[in-house]
C-alpha cells in the first residue's frame, strides 16, 4: 500500500476508528507503565495517604536489598532453563511431525490441547501429581524417604515449575516451528539428497538453518513469556517456596504490592523488571536477529 | 520422502509418542483421580485406571464452591476479550493501512509495543490506574494548572473518580490493550490486491462502505482465528482477574480453581474434588480447541507473520 491512489484521504475518520482502541492502550497500558517510574521516585504511601519526592532513594533501598537480588538472580535462571527447554522440545516434536508418518496427524492434534488449558488449572494439576505423598514420585519416597520432596528442596520446586511450564509452552511454539518447517520447498531437499546428504544430516544442514525465523521468534517470545506464565504457576504450585526458593522477580512484586503495601517498592522493581525485559528483547534482536538470513 | 529413512521415521515415532504421553499424561491422571473418591486417593495415591465417582465429584463442585457462577464470569470475559479485540483491532489495523495518514506508522509503533510488556509485569500499577481510571486526567489537570483556574471560579478543584475494579468490564479492558490482534489484521490487509481497493474505489465505494461490503467478508477467517485465540487467552487468565476481583462471586473460574487447594500445610487436600474442578473449568476451552482447532492453528500462525 504505497501507492498514493490506493489509500483514503479522509481526515477525521481514521482518527475516529483508532481512538477507542488507542484510549484503551494508553489507560492500561502507557499510564500504567508510566506511573510505575513515577512512582520509584516517590516514598508512596497506601490508601492514598499522600507521597513524598525521594529520588533515588527507593532504588537504592531495592539494590541493596539482599531477596530482590536472589529474585532477580532465580527470575534469569529459570528464563534460561525454562525458555530453551520450551523451544528445543517444540522443535525435537516439530522436526518428528515434519515427516509423513502415521503419528504425525494425531500428534498435531494433541500437542495443541495445553493453549486450553489455564496457567493455574495446570499448576494445580501438577501440584497433585508431583505431591510428595500421594503423588506420581511417591513410590521413590518409600524406598528412600526425602528423594523427592519438593515442599522443602528448592531444586525439586523449581523442577516442578519448569515441568509445567514447558507443558503449557508447546503449542505454540510447536505450530510456529512446524509451519516453518512445513514451508521449507520440497526441492530443497532434493537438492541436498542429490549432492549426497543422508536424512538425518538434512536436518542440521538443511531444516534448521531454514527455520532461524521461527527460531528466533520463539525463542524471543518465550523469553517474555517465561516471565509472565510463571506467576500462576508459582502460585498454585509452590507460593514462592520453598524458603523463598522458587520467588521470582513477578511474584515478589506481587507479594510486595498486594500483601506488603509497598508500593514503591513494587513500582520500583517493576520499573527495573520491564527495563531488564526491554534491554533484553534489544539485545535479543541486536546480536541474534542480525544473523537470521529471512531470505529464501 | 525421498528415500526410505527407517531408522529416522522410527525415531521420529517414538519421539511424538513420548511428546503425546507428555501432554496428554498430566490430563488423563487429572480424569482418573477426578472419578475416585478422597478415602480411595488416600489409600492408594495417584490412580491409574477410571474409578465410578466422576459425577459424584463434579457434582460437589456444582453444589460446595462457586465455581458454576465463576464459570459464568470466565465466559463473560472470555467472549467480552474476544469480541472487543477482534472489533477494536480491526478498526485500528484499517485506519493504519487504508488511510493516507502521517501518524499511522507512529500509532501502529505504539500499539505494537504493548507485546513486550505483558499484563503480569505492569499489575501493580494497572491495578491503581483501574481502581480510579480517571486518575491520569485528575493528574493531567493538576499538572497543568487548570484545575487551580477551576477551583478559584468553582470552589473546589476537579476531581474525578470511578473504580472499574470488581467489574466485567474492569476484568477485561487491561487484556484487550494488546497489540497482536492489529497486527494480525494489518498482515492480512497488506496480503489483499490492491485491485481490489481501486476497483472498489472505481465503482463509487466510500471508506465506510469498502469496510463493511468488501473487507469484513474478506476477513472472515481472520476474524475467526483472533477470536479463538483471544477467547482462550481470557478464560485462562490468572493473575489478572486475581487482583482485579475481589469476592468469590465477581472472580473467574479459573481463580476459583486455584482457590480450592487450601493454604494449610500437613493435611492432603482433598484433590479428587479438586481435580473434578480442574476438568470443569477446561472442559469449555477444550471443547473449543477440539471443535475450532483449524482456526486456532490458523490464528497462532498469522500471529507471528
Amino acid at each position: 500500500m504505497t501507492s498514493e491512489s490506493t489509500l483514503f484521504s479522509n481526515r477525521w475518520l481514521p482518527i475516529l476508528l483508532v481512538a477507542p482502541f488507542m484510549l484503551l492502550i494508553v489507560l492500561f497500558f502507557y499510564v500504567p507503565i508510566f506511573q510505575a517510574f513515577y512512582w520509584s521516585f516517590f516514598l508512596e504511601q497506601p490508601f492514598g495517604g499522600g507521597s513524598m519526592f525521594v529520588g533515588f532513594d527507593n532504588f537504592a533501598r531495592v539494590l541493596s536489598d539482599r531477596e530482590f537480588w536472589q529474585a532477580g538472580w532465580r527470575t534469569i535462571i529459570f528464563m534460561v532453563t525454562a525458555s530453551s527447554l520450551a523451544v528445543l522440545i517444540p522443535l525435537i516434536l516439530a522436526v518428528a511431525a515434519d515427516r509423513k508418518i502415521r503419528l504425525s496427524l494425531p500428534a498435531r492434534n494433541v500437542l495443541v490441547w495445553p493453549k486450553g488449558v489455564a496457567g493455574a488449572s495446570i499448576g494445580v494439576v501438577f501440584a497433585f501429581i508431583f505431591n510428595p505423598f500421594v503423588g506420581i514420585l511417591a513410590p521413590l519416597n518409600s524406598i528412600s524417604p526425602g528423594i523427592w520432596a519438593p515442599g522443602l528442596d528448592g531444586l525439586d520446586a523449581f523442577i516442578t515449575l519448569i515441568a509445567a511450564h514447558v507443558w503449557g509452552g508447546i503449542p505454540f511454539n510447536f505450530v510456529i516451528l512446524l509451519a516453518g518447517l512445513q514451508s521449507i520447498p520440497r526441492t530443497m531437499h532434493q537438492a541436498a539428497a542429490m549432492d549426497g546428504a543422508g536424512p538425518w544430516r538434512r536436518i542440521f544442514d538443511v531444516q534448521l538453518p531454514l527455520i532461524m525465523p521461527q527460531l528466533f521468534l520463539t525463542l524471543v517470545l518465550e523469553f517474555t513469556e517465561s516471565v509472565t506464565s510463571a506467576f500462576a504457576l508459582i502460585d498454585t504450585i509452590t507460593k514462592g517456596g520453598p524458603g523463598g526458593a522458587t520467588t521470582l522477580l513477578v511474584y515478589k512484586i506481587y507479594v510486595d504490592g498486594f500483601s506488603g503495601y509497598d508500593l514503591s517498592g513494587a513500582s520500583t522493581q517493576t520499573a527495573i523488571l520491564m527495563v531488564f525485559v526491554i534491554l533484553l528483547t534489544a539485545a535479543q534482536f541486536l546480536f541474534l536477529g542480525r544473523r537470521i538470513n529471512y531470505e529464501r | 520422502m525421498i528415500e526410505n529413512a527407517r531408522s529416522l521415521n522410527i525415531t521420529a515415532s517414538i519421539i511424538l509418542l513420548i511428546g503425546m504421553v507428555y501432554i496428554s499424561g498430566p490430563l488423563y491422571l487429572t480424569l482418573t483421580t477426578a472419578s475416585h473418591s478422597y478415602e480411595f486417593m488416600l489409600r492408594n495415591g495417584l490412580a491409574w485406571y477410571p474409578g465410578d465417582q466422576l459425577l459424584a465429584n463434579m457434582a460437589r463442585v456444582f453444589t460446595e464452591t462457586r465455581i458454576p457462577i465463576q464459570m459464568l464470569n470466565s465466559l463473560l470475559v472470555a467472549l467480552g476479550n474476544a469480541a472487543a479485540t477482534c472489533i477494536l483491532s480491526f478498526l485500528s489495523a484499517y485506519a493504519i493501512v487504508y488511510f493516507r495518514v502521517r501518524w499511522a506508522g507512529f500509532a501502529f509503533a505504539l500499539i505494537l509495543a504493548t507485546i513486550m510488556l505483558p499484563l503480569e509485569i505492569r499489575v501493580i500499577t494497572t491495578y491503581q490506574v483501574a481502581s480510579n481510571i480517571f486518575s491520569p486526567l485528575n493528574a493531567l489537570l493538576d499538572v497543568t494548572g487548570l484545575n487551580g483556574l477551576v477551583a478559584q471560579v468553582f470552589g473546589a478543584p476537579v476531581h474525578l473518580e470511578w473504580s472499574v475494579l470488581n467489574t466485567h468490564f474492569g476484568l477485561i479492558a487491561p487484556l484487550v490493550a494488546h497489540g497482536t490482534g492489529t497486527f494480525l489484521f494489518r498482515q492480512f490487509f497488506r496480503t489483499l490486491p490492491t485491485d481490489l481497493f481501486k476497483a472498489a474505489r472505481m465503482d463509487g465505494a466510500g471508506p465506510i462502505r469498502f469496510m463493511f461490503d468488501i473487507l469484513l467478508p474478506l476477513s472472515r477467517t481472520s476474524f475467526a482465528a483472533l477470536f479463538v485465540l483471544t477467547f482462550l487467552s481470557g478464560w485462562t487468565q490468572y493473575l489478572w482477574p486475581l487482583v482485579g476481583a475481589s469476592t468469590p462471586d465477581m472472580q473467574t473460574a479459573v481463580v476459583g480453581l486455584a482457590r480450592l487447594v487450601p493454604d494449610a500445610e500437613g493435611t492432603v487436600p482433598d484433590f479428587p474434588m479438586i481435580m473434578a474442578g480442574a476438568v470443569i473449568v477446561s472442559l469449555v476451552p477444550l471443547l473449543m480447541i477440539a471443535l475450532l482447532q483449524r482456526y486456532l492453528v490458523q490464528g497462532l500462525v498469522l500471529s507471528e507473520k
